[in-house]
Parts: C-alpha cells; sequence; structure tokens
C-alpha cells in the first residue's frame, strides 16, 4: 500500500491541472485594480470550483509530502517488515515441513517436522515448538527455540538437554532460521538497488536488494543480502553472510500458493555457502491456525507436549 | 603477460556466472524433489541384533556373546486430555559360559496422563522420572536408584533410556515462566526380582519416596530448576539444576544436590550412622565446533563416597566389604569415589554423511583407572550399523581396574519399523 502511493505521488500534479491559473493573484488582482469581472456568472460558478479544487489537492499534496518516508524511496524497513509477514503468519499457527538434503546432486537425507509457532508479544520473534515426525529414529523427539534459548527432549530418556545455537543435534533443521524469523525486528534494512532478478520459479522479477545489518550481536548472520519483489514485497531470494563476508547460504522462496489468507513460498531451497553442492529442499505444507498456550514454549512442557 | 593481468579480471567476472550456475542446478534439483509428508506415529518400535567379544582382566581366552532386543514405545492421547504411555524392552542374551536363563525384560513406563487444563497435569503409573543437566552423572537424578535392570552399552545415553521407572502419582501445574511438580512414590514391593518377565516394582519401590521440583526463567539466559526430595529413612535432599550459554558455542551446567546423609561406606558395611551434610555435584561444559563436535568436559563430586584413603583402605580389606560397596554404589549409580572427571565428544556427520563417531572416558581421581568407550554409529532411514568398543583399564581393585572384562567389542545392527 505504501508504495502504491510513493509510485502515485511520482505523477502529480496531472498536468491538465497544472495550467489552471493560480488561486488568489488573479482575484487578489481584480480587487487592486478595482474592475469587476468581465465574464459571466456560470464562468465565475466553473472557476470558483475550479479554485477551490486545486486547493484541496495542493492541501491534499502538501500533507502527503509531509509524511515520513513519503516522496522518496519506499522505508526499506517497512518492505522487510511486509515480507515477513508473507513468510511468517500474524497468528499462532501450525504446519509440516519437509527437508530433503542433496549432496552432489544425490540425495543423502530426510527429514519431516511439525512447527508450531507463535510471535513473541515483547520481541516480535517467533518462539517455535518442532516435533520430529520422521525418520522413525527421531519420531517424537522435541525441540524448543525461543531466540537463542534451545532445548531439545528425548521422549525415550526423558531427557531435556539445552544446546547452544551451533549444535546442530538433528541435521538440517537448524534450517529453520532462515524461514521462521522476522528479519526487520533483528535487522537494519537499507535499499541497495532496484533491479530484475531470476526468481526461483525462473521467472524476471523486478526486486528491491536490500542490504541487512544486524543490529545485535546474538543473531545467526552478520549480514544478508535479501530480493524482495518490487510489486508485493515478496520475498525472492537471499542471501547469508558471516561478519568477515564469508556466503553461509544461499535461500530462494518459490512455489507461491495461498496459505491461511495469503500468497506464501510453499518451497525454500537452500545452498551451502562453501559447498554449492550441498543443496535443501525445505516443503511447508498442512498451514493451520493453532493456538500455542505460552505454558506450551518452555522447557518444564516438553515432556507434555502431545498435539491432538 | 596481458593475459596474466587479465586473468584476476576475469575470474571475477566468472564468480557470478558460477554462482548462477549452482543456483540453477540447485532449482533443477528441487525441481525433481517428490515429497509427500510422512505422518506421526503413536509407536516408535526397533529389534536390535548385537554380537560382542570380550577379553577378562589379566587375559585368557575371548569370551562371546550375542543379545537380541526389541524396545517399544507407545505414546497416544486416547480422549480429550487423556494419554497413554507405554515403553518396554525385551534382552534375549546368549553368553559364553553364563549358565540360566540370561533374558530380561524391563518394563520402563506404563502411566495414564490426564491434563485437567493447558497448565495442570495428573499422571498416574510407572513413570522414568528423570531429573538432572549434566551429562555422565547426575546427583539430582534422585530415582536412579535401582532403576537399571539390563545393561547394554555404558554410553549415558543408553543407561538413561534402558532403566525402570517408579511407580508414583505425579502432579505438575505450570506458569509461563516455569512449573512446580510434586510426586509420591510409595512402597509396594520387599525386594527386586530376577523372573524374566517380573515388573520389578521391588527395584524402584522398595520405600516409600517423594520429591518437590520448581523451575523458573529468571531471564533469557537463565533457567533454573530446584528440587526437595525426601523418604523413608532418608533426610530430605536439596538440589539444583542451572545451565547458562556464555556463548553460541557453549553451554555450562551445574548440577548439585546435598544434604543430611550417611557416607556409602556406612549404608554397605552397615557401619555406625555418619549422618552429616554431604554434597554430590556435576560441573561442565558443553563447547560445539563450527564443524558440529560437541565436545563435553565434566567435573564429578560424590560428598559421600570414599576418599582416596578409605577407598585404598577398602581395597586392602576383606573381599566381602569390597564387593558389598561396590554392589551398593552400581545399584545407586553413584562413583565409588570422591572425584571423577568425564570427557565426552560426538561428532555428527564425521568426514561423511551420516556416519557419527562418539567417544567417552571416564577417570578415576582417586585411583586414576580409566573407562574408554569409543562407538561409531552410520544411519539410514530405517536401520543403524554401530561398533563400540570398551577398555577398563587401572589397578586391580580400582574403580575401572576391577571391571571383569578389560575389552570389550561390540557389532550391532537395529531396525526401527
Amino acid at each position: 500500500m505504501n508504495l502504491r502511493v510513493c509510485f502515485e505521488m511520482r505523477g502529480y500534479p496531472p498536468k491538465g491541472l497544472s495550467r489552471l491559473p493560480s488561486s488568489g493573484t488573479e482575484e487578489a488582482g481584480s480587487r487592486d485594480s478595482g474592475r469587476l469581472p468581465s465574464y459571466s456568472p456560470r464562468l465565475a460558478v466553473a472557476k470558483f470550483i475550479l479554485q477551490r479544487l486545486l486547493q484541496y489537492l495542493i492541501a491534499g499534496a502538501l500533507l502527503i509530502a509531509s509524511a515520513p518516508g513519503a516522496g522518496a524511496a519506499p522505508s526499506a524497513q517497512a518492505i522487510l517488515a511486509a515480507s515477513d509477514t508473507i513468510r511468517n503468519p500474524d497468528k499462532p499457527f501450525a504446519l509440516t515441513v519437509t527437508l530433503v538434503e542433496y549432496r552432489n546432486s544425490k540425495q543423502v537425507d530426510s527429514n519431516t517436522l511439525t512447527v508450531y509457532s507463535k510471535a513473541d508479544a515483547n520481541s516480535g520473534q517467533f518462539r517455535s515448538l518442532i516435533r520430529f515426525v520422521a525418520p522413525a529414529r527421531d519420531a517424537n523427539k522435541l525441540m524448543l527455540k525461543n531466540g537463542n534459548d534451545l532445548w531439545f527432549f528425548d521422549p525415550s530418556s526423558k531427557a531435556s538437554i539445552r544446546l547452544s545455537p551451533q549444535q546442530r543435534l538433528l541435521g538440517q533443521a537448524a534450517n529453520g532460521d532462515v524461514v521462521t524469523v522476522n528479519l526487520a525486528k533483528d535487522y537494519q534494512a537499507q535499499i541497495a538497488a532496484e533491479e530484475s532478478v531470476l526468481d526461483g520459479d525462473r521467472q524476471n522479477r523486478r526486486c528491491y536488494k536490500l542490504a541487512l545489518a544486524a543490529v545485535s550481536a546474538d543473531v545467526t548472520y552478520h549480514h544478508i543480502e535479501m530480493w524482495l519483489d518490487a510489486g508485493n514485497s515478496r520475498p525472492v531470494k537471499a542471501r547469508f553472510y558471516t561478519e568477515s563476508g564469508q556466503l553461509l547460504k544461499s535461500a530462494y522462496y518459490r512455489r507461491y500458493q495461498p496459505q491461511l489468507g495469503v500468497e506464501r513460498p510453499t518451497e525454500t531451497v537452500i545452498i551451502d555457502g562453501l559447498d554449492p553442492n550441498w543443496v535443501t529442499v525445505m516443503r511447508f505444507s498442512d498451514y493451520a491456525w493453532r493456538e500455542v498456550p505460552e505454558v506450551w514454549l518452555q522447557r518444564d512442557y516438553l515432556p507434555r507436549f502431545k498435539p491432538e | 603477460m596481458r593475459a596474466l593481468l587479465l586473468l584476476p579480471l576475469l575470474l571475477l567476472l566468472a564468480a557470478p556466472a558460477l554462482a548462477d550456475d549452482d543456483d540453477a542446478a540447485a532449482l533443477l534439483l528441487a525441481d525433481k524433489t517428490s515429497t509427500t509428508a510422512e505422518q506421526s506415529s503413536d509407536w516408535r518400535t526397533y529389534i536390535e541384533a548385537a554380537a560382542r567379544e570380550s577379553r577378562r582382566q589379566g587375559g585368557g581366552p575371548a569370551l562371546h556373546g550375542a543379545r537380541l532386543s526389541l524396545d517399544a514405545r507407545f505414546d497416544k492421547g486416547f480422549a480429550p486430555g487423556w494419554r497413554a504411555v507405554f515403553a518396554d524392552r525385551l534382552d534375549l542374551n546368549r553368553i559364553d559360559g553364563a549358565s540360566g536363563n540370561q533374558d530380561v525384560n524391563t518394563l520402563k513406563e506404563a502411566y495414564l496422563s490426564w491434563q485437567l487444563q493447558p497448565d495442570r497435569v495428573a499422571d498416574l503409573g510407572r513413570i522414568n522420572a528423570r531429573n538432572g543437566v549434566a551429562l555422565g552423572y547426575n546427583p539430582t537424578d534422585y530415582f536412579r536408584a535401582g532403576a537399571l535392570r539390563s545393561i547394554v552399552s555404558l554410553d549415558p545415553a543408553s543407561l538413561r533410556e534402558n532403566r525402570l521407572g517408579s511407580a508414583m502419582l505425579r502432579g505438575q501445574t505450570l506458569w509461563t515462566s516455569g512449573s512446580l511438580t510434586a510426586l509420591y512414590s510409595p512402597a509396594l514391593a520387599d525386594k527386586p526380582s530376577d523372573s524374566v518377565f517380573s515388573p520389578d516394582l521391588g527395584a524402584t519401590n522398595r520405600r516409600a519416596r517423594w520429591q518437590l521440583a520448581v523451575s523458573e526463567k529468571l531471564s533469557a539466559a537463565l533457567n533454573p530448576q530446584w528440587l526437595v526430595s525426601g523418604g523413608a529413612g532418608q533426610s530430605p535432599q536439596l538440589g539444583l539444576n542451572l545451565t547458562a550459554l556464555p556463548n553460541d558455542a557453549t553451554v555450562v551446567y551445574l548440577e548439585w544436590s546435598g544434604g543430611r546423609a550417611r557416607s556409602l561406606a556406612a549404608q554397605a558395611l552397615a557401619n555406625r550412622d555418619d549422618s552429616e551434610f554431604r554434597s554430590r555435584m556435576s560441573a561442565g561444559l558443553t563447547y560445539t565446533t563450527a564443524n558440529n563436535v560437541s565436545l563435553t568436559a565434566e567435573y564429578q563430586h560424590n560428598g559421600a563416597g570414599l576418599d582416596q584413603a578409605g577407598w585404598d583402605a577398602l581395597r586392602r580389606g576383606p573381599p566381602s566389604a569390597y564387593g558389598a560397596y561396590r554392589a551398593l554404589v552400581a545399584n545407586l549409580q553413584d562413583p565409588p569415589t570422591r572425584d571423577q572427571v568425564f570427557l565426552y565428544a560426538v561428532w555428527q556427520d564425521a568426514l561423511v554423511k551420516r556416519l557419527d563417531l562418539t567417544a567417552m572416558v571416564r577417570y578415576d581421581g582417586a585411583d586414576h583407572s580409566r573407562l574408554q568407550w569409543l562407538e561409531a554409529r552410520y544411519h539410514w532411514s530405517r536401520v543403524d550399523i554401530a561398533l563400540q568398543t570398551q577398555l577398563n583399564s587401572g589397578q586391580p581393585g580400582s574403580n575401572f581396574g576391577a571391571l571383569p572384562e578389560r575389552r570389550i567389542w561390540q557389532a550391532l545392527a537395529r531396525y526401527f519399523f
């Protein structure tokens, strides 16, 4: 919506109106000269209406121009926030994630997870309960992710183990952080370019290229390049970097489908930065609004968690 | 010369093209991916076959053994708010020179759970109520005594999983930043049973016990748990579990339990009551490297165990006293001496995908004996194969040197249904 306003402002004022006489000077001039108007009453009424219309338009334009960010390039932060809401529903939800991992074009692993997610009212960040569905050896194991507070629970041993963010206990599940994370909360965005890129479905797409810089030290990626559709803020692709500029992973957000009322990407293709032959395909299905009570999102609830 | 000067420029120009090629290849791979999301199951069942070879301390011929195990876990919500949990394991053992039936069934859990509201839950039945954030020794795991019925591996993960729960009534109330749990476990039998299919309540419910546990998240980084546990014939013991995250790669933890208690020697040898305040503690850290190797170093202290002088005296004394002491500490899953060091390393996807390497060392500070254990495990989606080796070294009568076997090799295959 912001984008539309900005683009319309570029065309103002319309050419037809710009040729109209300015409102105040002629009237003042006629008073100063002491002469009566020489044209007909109908013409005078028409002129009055046009003058008023012009006044309103100018006042309206000034009002819009005085609004923050208007008249210039669209706010990068607003575009990023809009893209966050496309990737992540704005209410607690559940979905199934299927991860398929390839090395040198050969499938080497596959996992299925069910994710229950809810945004924190204060930080805006998502807290997730992840239940492993497949393979059978990991079935019903759980992971709680609340920022950097990570707990793993194995129902067979009843062991709740605290993990560090670097500890990847069950393969590529860590890639979830390129999906359910509200980037606008942790990164400062700037528009680096407006360019056409080939999206994940191989369509040329006009995009804003955003440069994201971490605002706090406890995030996984120091900086990110993100391409968002200039027309609707949909995430198209992203590149995630370390502080030293090393590319960690690239992601393509694709296969947009209507899910929970919005067109959302139902597949993310992740390419490892160091080894481009290491590819992970994440597919999202079974989207559903799901109540996630606050008491679920803590270590002590892990042994209790048993969704229907 | 000009060509050499142009080469870096050409390489620079080629870099984005290469990245685009990689991206295109990855997208092509994704196009070909056909997946149907698998459905969750209430069951987790596997069958495991193992063969082992061992040599006794001091040499002698190799001993051989074989095992076939069936392990099943069932967890189902059968009505709104109601849940049934059942976990059982059957080990069929054949060991060289062992007479009689060596088969063991372990009824790990069998309980009903009733969730009155999202934040109020009650459980009744045999429950594996396990506490503790440490990896190698859990002083606050008050229901570990008598819980091991069939030991198939000394890997702490295996010891945690293959054990008996205790029969109990448990209630829990939760709030957004913590919970309060109370449980009562009554005395139900007088002595343990060797019968193959016995639920063996005598091993876990020989005396009445209770426990209160409260946890409260004090900050994003600090989430302590406090415990009080007691029962017939013992003073209440206080417990604390604490973890912290000093950086993205490290978890530090502290597990402590303390209270008035008799020494283990006094309990084992029926000596005079020497009750005083005694502490048990595990403190350690787990550091994970960039290539996903998790290294844990843990210091363990057992204030009720023997100090070096007492341990030396016991080893020199009557074998019956030594045997009684070792049997008690093994049953309680306590170290026999005061100070131990535990090292544990896990390397997932070591060198090749799906290969996990695990190494463990237990070191006794009193007699310098060591237990070393190593496992290589390769897994497919439904099948695991593993090779394990264990070396128990030390002087005769030392903590690990007294274990009957010096070297053990075990190969196993596991199939998940």
